[in-house]
């Protein structure tokens, strides 16, 4: 099975085959002598690749993992072959200006523009209350306001869509 | 000494007053909200009382009930931790009026220490140095505008009653004042109930540099030397240090008199803290805080002294019993912060249920913390999970020390901080001691590690595999294969405390 990895800004490919019973891997077609052992069901992960010992903590799902190696830290997205042309093609039939979503839980104080409104990139369009703090939420991009999702005084969840522009 | 205290406040400084009170003999009293039913400070305390509630206002802010459950247990004495009702003048009033002592400063000297404005006129006329800038707050963003162009930008606009960094704003020019002034009061009014601010100079490229100092009811007071707490976000410190590189005997004397006369202005008893803004070799006061600091722990390993025990004495009514001259510094010391925030996205907070939990340990490293497996971090109180402390005889063994800790530490649910304090040990700045309070905003955290990026794809390569595969035989009923059988589910075991159900409530007391 291949895997399709995305950490940072950078792409690479993992390929998992079992072999007499044996997991056997390559990355970005070296394979490695490796192995893998779960140490609980909690996340720690005794990791030996190319010799070199790696205690390993994770955390996630299928689609994309948290992955830490000696306190540093990986976000790694996932995709295997037909995940990843099913993307592909969606990316292709639409073109959207584009929701902004909220990057953290919070509740909405303020709201800082109107539908109608054009922005530049850069400005505020939100103020979000989160952890005892207020946050700017601003614009990704130039646009027009479409519409507004959230109204003043609900609480938003990691994700939440707040506001819709329409591109330039 | 005192029989019984009760501890009013949660988390890591809860725990940290418990055990240096059972050393000392004297019984712990916790309290707890419905939240922290299965938190480290209720398990861990010899007595616990149920406040109810989840909000911090129904609990932990709640001064009836605390009240209540000191009387109720027999409680000679509150400490407070920080945060919460510690620098709260009424609360420590109202403890006092009951009959049982408050182990922190004076009402009076919390009142005039907690107000920006106050406490900055009472250090102009102790001929204690303060930053160019404002007496009075103004209440509107046209008024500051004005006062702007006397004091000159940039400019610093803070929350006249503010703290821990809420309702602070940094404005460059006068066009960012309107929205900056907003903001700061909107965040000021929620946090404080008090929308007031005042203005200031920002200085350029300032350190922050504090200094503990320890006063008691016989008229001694001495000071246990500086903490660089340079290395912060948004004011939120990320990594502190003693000593600080750019204080020396001559500087640290100095500063350290200079911190006592702050204290003895507003007649201050106890343990408390002088914050300095230091640049381009001067310092100037900044605020001082009249509680015990999140980061007194490497003042204690370089010291020797322990803090909450001083507390617990003078508080009781001992004399300190040594003097200046008895203070010894010894080696260096690093603390860093755990918090639940997301370094690679701007540090926003991260909220998640704790389950992988892996502790540093090895010589000269200390954890303060209230973290447990099961623990579910929301956006109700502090993001703060864990201290790492570690001393060593120099600057540099302390950094390896530290950077060695962070690698064995893990805490998976949430993000944390971590990574970005092993970026700042790493860079070659830091080491040379060349650093600001913007250091942190400015660092890249992009650094390109090939090995262990490789070890990361394959582990989350592998990881995906085995769920997949875990999965498929999952869906298919009646597969009975052996370590099925056994139950390994992959969810966590952990019913997080998160129903205020009735039936389900702790008892009143527990001993």
């Amino acid at each position: 099975m291949k895997y399709f990895l995305t950490i940072g800004e950078r792409n690479r490919e993992v390929e998992l085959t079992e072999r007499m019973g044996e997991m056997c891997a390559t990355i970005d077609g070296r394979e490695v002598p490796f192995s893998y052992t779960e140490v609980d069901q909690l996340g720690q992960i005794a990791l030996i690749l190319d010799g070199n010992s790696y205690a390993v903590s994770i955390e996630g799902d299928e689609a994309s993992a948290s992955v830490t190696v000696a306190g540093r830290h990986f976000q790694v997205e996932l995709e295997n072959e037909r995940e990843r042309a099913a993307r592909v093609a969606e990316q292709g039939s639409s073109k959207s200006g584009g929701t902004v979503k909220s990057s953290m839980p919070g509740v909405v104080v303020d709201i800082l523009v109107a539908v109608g409104d054009a922005v530049e990139a850069g400005q505020s369009l939100l103020i979000l209350e989160a952890m005892k703090m207020q946050n700017e939420i601003k614009a990704p991009a130039a646009g027009v306001v479409q519409k507004l999702h959230v109204s003043v005084g609900e609480a938003v969840s990691n994700g939440a869509q707040l506001i819709a522009l329409k591109g330039e | 000494m005192f029989k019984r205290i009760l501890i009013a406040n949660r988390g890591e400084i809860a725990m940290r007053v418990i055990r240096t009170a059972r050393e000392m003999g004297i019984e712990t009293v916790s309290v707890y909200s419905d939240f922290d039913r299965a938190a480290m400070h209720t398990r861990m305390a010899d007595r616990s009382v149920a406040l109810g509630g989840t909000q911090p206002s129904e609990s932990y802010l709640d001064m009836d009930k605390i009240l209540k459950a000191a009387k109720e247990t027999g409680s000679e004495g509150i400490h407070p931790g920080y945060g919460f009702l510690s620098e709260n003048a009424e609360f420590a009033r109202r403890v006092e009026a009951a009959g049982i002592v408050w182990i922190g400063p004076p009402a009076d000297a919390i009142e005039a220490m907690g107000d920006k404005i106050e406490s900055r006129r009472r250090m102009r006329a102790a001929d204690v140095p303060v930053v160019p800038g404002l007496v009075d707050p103004v209440a509107e963003a046209q008024s500051a505008i004005a006062a702007a162009e006397e004091i000159g930008y940039p400019i610093a606009l803070k929350a006249a009653a503010g703290g821990g960094g809420k309702g602070i704003r940094i404005v460059h020019k006068a066009s960012e004042m309107e929205l900056a002034f907003r903001t700061a009061q909107g965040e000021s009014e929620a946090a404080f109930g008090d929308g007031r601010l005042y203005l200031e100079r920002y200085l350029d490229r300032p350190r922050h540099i504090e200094v503990q100092v320890l006063f008691d009811n016989h008229g001694n007071a001495i000071h246990l030397g500086e903490r660089e707490c340079s290395i912060q976000r948004r004011h939120q410190k990320l990594i502190e240090e003693s000593p600080s590189v750019i204080v020396d005997d001559e500087l640290r004397a100095q500063m350290g008199e200079v911190a006592l006369r702050a204290g003895h202005a507003v007649k201050y008893r106890g343990a408390g803290t002088v914050e300095f803004l230091w640049s381009g070799g001067e310092f100037f006061f900044l605020e001082m805080n009249t509680r015990l600091q999140v980061e007194h722990p490497i003042t204690e390993m370089v010291t020797g002294c322990d803090l909450v025990r001083e507390q617990l004495r003078v508080a009781f009514g001992e004399p300190l019993g040594y003097d200046q001259s008895d203070v010894r510094f010894q080696g260096h010391s690093i603390e860093v912060r755990i918090n639940a925030e997301d370094p690679e996205q701007g540090y926003l907070p991260s909220t998640g249920t704790i389950r992988n939990l892996r502790w540093p340990g090895g010589p000269w490293v200390r954890v303060d913390s209230g973290l447990y497996r099961g623990l579910e971090v929301g956006l109700s109180y502090d993001p703060m999970l864990a201290k790492i402390i570690v001393w060593g005889p120099d600057r540099n063994t302390a950094i390896a020390r530290m950077k060695r800790a962070l690698q064995e530490f893990h805490v998976g649910g949430v993000r944390t901080g971590a990574s970005a304090a092993l970026s700042v040990l790493s860079d070659e700045r830091f080491v040379d001691g060349d650093i600001d309070t913007h250091f942190l905003e400015q660092l890249d955290l992009t650094q390109h590690e090939p090995k262990m990026e490789d070890a990361a794809a394959l582990a989350a390569a592998v990881h995906r595999h085995r769920l997949a595969r875990r999965r498929a035989l999952s869906d298919s009923k009646g597969n009975r294969e052996g370590w099925r059988a056994r139950g390994r589910a992959f969810s966590s075991p952990y019913a997080g405390p998160r129903s205020a159900d009735p039936s389900q409530q702790a008892p009143e007391l527990r001993s």
